[in-house]
């Protein structure tokens, strides 16, 4: 039985990405549980932070997503570590503080318009957290999308956020229920009260991931942004 | 009833969309209908629709696209919409047929008469690998550099560049008195006073002509140009000289610098006279068109120079990242100078762009599709000068073309990369 910490939810089209933290030894490491068939689960009802009791095989996964594991059986929440707690501990996981250093390779980007991607066969891992110096969330022509400065300097743009929690947050801010102008209201959100309360929080972290392969080549997302959002907030905008 | 050319402008914007949604989803794949949601239909995925919005963004010069289009559909009907939302001020008219972009400046800007030089001691590439230590052929070889120029005891920036200011004012018959402002720029003096205001000395103009430097490092060029086309389109200038001058054997020596990276570079300057020009254009000379400029973070790290202040010279240079950075991204300026002016690649008479080696530009021209011939060989004989490289790369562009009939001159392509990864382009075309 393992012992999981729940550090990564994400939305990949209609169904969720679920990574999480187990302690090897003395080594912390991410590891990606995925049901028997598929490689994301339809229902997840379980939070960031919780540790769950699992059994996982190991699962002979294309590179770069050596992470990935099979869930056996059910999962079996055993107790709760706040939000502060568990991004201490993914500070002792994988991290990197520049580009090339995230995935162990070369990032290239888009000849054709934006985004970053990896190759397949040249990533070491396909997910890796980093402190930043600046990060901006941006509602793009209906998209979610994240510009962040590293450590090193070097920028990403236009990374997708997948964090399910910043999605629903931001699907919740966009309801026909919440009055008029939403869209305005949410950018101007975004563009002052958002910056402040992530870069001022002394917890502030992320995860980059890699897409599976995609015409042969591996994007890359915004999977996780602590802290997470607050349903209160909605009530500043 | 629309006017002709409000229609030719919308129809500039459907091009423009057309375009650049081809390059995205490939040529194959048929343009949809107006009011089909590209990503409800499955023909853009996610990535792929922000990914065209952003190069139509660039190549429309509408910086605002994805905040327009927040809460429409993913169609080309939201996004003519939102484009020509964002044109809906008056333009000016045209100056060119041959330049269909869809903003102009307000006054054209046109270069009078040009100049470069380079330092006066020629050595061979095998000589730079002794002196750094490096195997000899390997500058040659690998880099593809026949032979750098140096500046001799008595060159520096200043009388490079004064020599090359000297030219083109000679060549436009302009006296140093009627000049509004000296640009400078230089990725080597950084000595006070500025390079401006000496070569504003040297060469004797009025006390009230202005001095600015401007940086960049090599995309030097290109900020200089665009600083000095607003200033004349605004009507505060009428004439301009830019200058820019590297001198780079004094400071890219053996011991301070791998051979790697300092034996890539030589010593030059050029020199470029603008003025206003009327409605009729400087006949035959050439017209500066749009300058756009942008700064590819992702790659800050593939060069950086510090001072620590001991004598030494901090380089962090990684050549690799730096040579697909800079295909990439010149690649990616020169397409959305092509999608912007209207004028295609194939058409161009000459590339003026930075050449970091002669290497890179070989294979910047073949990932382009067009002829090594149109880039002029200034790496590979001269090295690669800094700001200068594009200046020089452009006078040997507008000499070639002044040897042709005015009617035969062809447009000229620019492109220009700093440390950051800063990068710039515009074009320039002849006047008729």
């Amino acid at each position: 039985m393992t012992k999981l910490l729940i550090t990564e939810i994400t939305r990949m089209g209609p169904a969720f990405c679920v990574i999480g933290l187990q302690r090897e030894e003395e080594r912390i490491q991410s590891v990606r549980s995925i049901p028997a068939s598929g490689h994301s689960w339809s229902h997840f009802p379980h939070q960031r932070g919780d540790i769950l009791d699992c059994a996982l095989a190991p699962f002979p996964a294309a590179k770069p997503h050596i992470e990935d594991r099979t869930a056996t059986r059910g999962f079996q929440k055993s107790s709760t570590v706040a939000e502060i707690e568990t991004v201490s501990y993914l500070r002792k996981a994988e991290t990197a503080e520049s580009l090339p250093d995230l995935f162990g390779c070369a990032i290239h980007e888009n000849r054709n318009g934006t985004g970053l991607h990896a190759m397949p066969s040249e990533a070491r891992r396909s997910i890796c957290g980093c402190e930043t110096q600046n990060l901006r969330l941006e509602l793009y022509a209906n998209e979610l999308r994240a510009t962040l400065a590293l450590l090193s300097g070097e920028v990403l743009r236009d990374l997708p956020v997948v964090d399910r929690d910043w999605r629903d947050f931001i699907d919740a801010a966009l309801s026909p229920s919440r009055g008029a102008n939403r869209t305005a209201r949410l950018e101007r959100f975004l563009n002052s009260q958002f910056h402040y309360k992530i870069m001022s929080c002394p917890h502030h972290f992320i995860r980059l991931g890699l897409t599976r392969p995609y015409h042969e080549v591996c994007w890359l997302m915004l999977d996780t942004l602590f802290p997470l959002p607050r349903l209160e907030w909605l009530q500043e905008f | 009833m629309a006017s002709n050319s409000s229609y030719r402008f919308n129809e500039k914007l459907r091009c423009l969309l057309e375009d650049c949604f081809r390059r995205e989803a490939g040529a194959e794949v048929a343009i949809p209908g107006d009011d089909v949601d590209l990503i409800e239909a499955g023909v853009l995925d996610s990535m792929a629709w922000v990914s065209f919005l952003r190069a139509l963004e660039t190549a429309s010069g509408s910086f605002d696209l994805g905040s327009h289009v927040n809460g429409r559909t993913a169609s080309f009907a939201a996004l003519l919409a939102a484009l020509e939302d964002g044109a809906s001020t008056p333009t000016p008219p045209e100056h060119s047929e041959s330049a269909q972009s869809l903003a102009f400046t307000a006054n054209l800007t046109a270069i009078a008469a040009s100049s470069s030089t380079v330092g006066s001691r020629v050595i061979p590439a095998e000589d730079v690998d002794r002196a750094f230590g490096m195997p000899v052929g390997k500058l040659r070889g690998r880099a593809g550099i026949a032979s750098l120029a140096y500046a001799t005891e008595g060159e520096n920036e200043l009388t490079l560049g004064g020599r090359a200011a000297e030219e083109a004012l000679r060549a436009a018959d302009c006296g140093a008195q009627q000049l509004d402002w000296i640009i400078a720029t230089s990725e080597t003096h950084h000595d006070y006073p500025a390079l401006s205001a000496r070569l504003h000395s040297r060469l004797l103009v009025r006390e009230n002509c202005a001095a600015l430097d401007v940086g960049g490092a090599c995309l030097g060029l290109l900020n200089a140009l665009a600083v000095a086309q607003s200033l004349i389109g605004s009507g505060q200038a009428k004439t301009i000289l830019v200058v820019t001058a590297d001198v780079h054997s004094r400071t890219l020596t053996p011991g301070r610098v791998a051979g790697e990276f300092g034996g890539l570079f030589g010593d030059g300057a050029s020199a470029f006279l603008l003025r206003g020009a009327d409605g009729n254009g400087a006949s035959g000379g050439y017209l500066l068109g749009e300058f756009m400029f942008g700064c590819a973070g992702q790659y800050a790290a593939a060069i950086q120079i510090s001072d620590p202040k001991d004598g030494s010279l901090n380089v962090q240079f990684d050549g690799e990242a730096l040579s697909r950075a800079a295909i990439t991204r010149m690649e990616k300026v020169l397409t959305a100078v092509e999608l912007r002016s209207g004028i295609p690649r194939t058409s161009v008479g000459g590339f003026a762009t930075h050449q970091p080696n002669p290497r890179l530009v070989t294979l910047l021209a073949k990932q382009c599709g067009v002829a090594k011939s149109a880039f002029p060989p200034v790496a590979r004989v001269s090295g690669n000068l800094g700001s200068s490289t594009c200046g020089a790369a452009l006078h040997e562009s507008l000499r070639s073309a002044s040897k042709e009939a005015p009617s035969d001159r062809r447009p000229i392509f620019l492109a220009s990369l700093g440390p950051g990864l800063l990068f710039g382009g515009g074009w320039l075309t002849p006047s008729v």
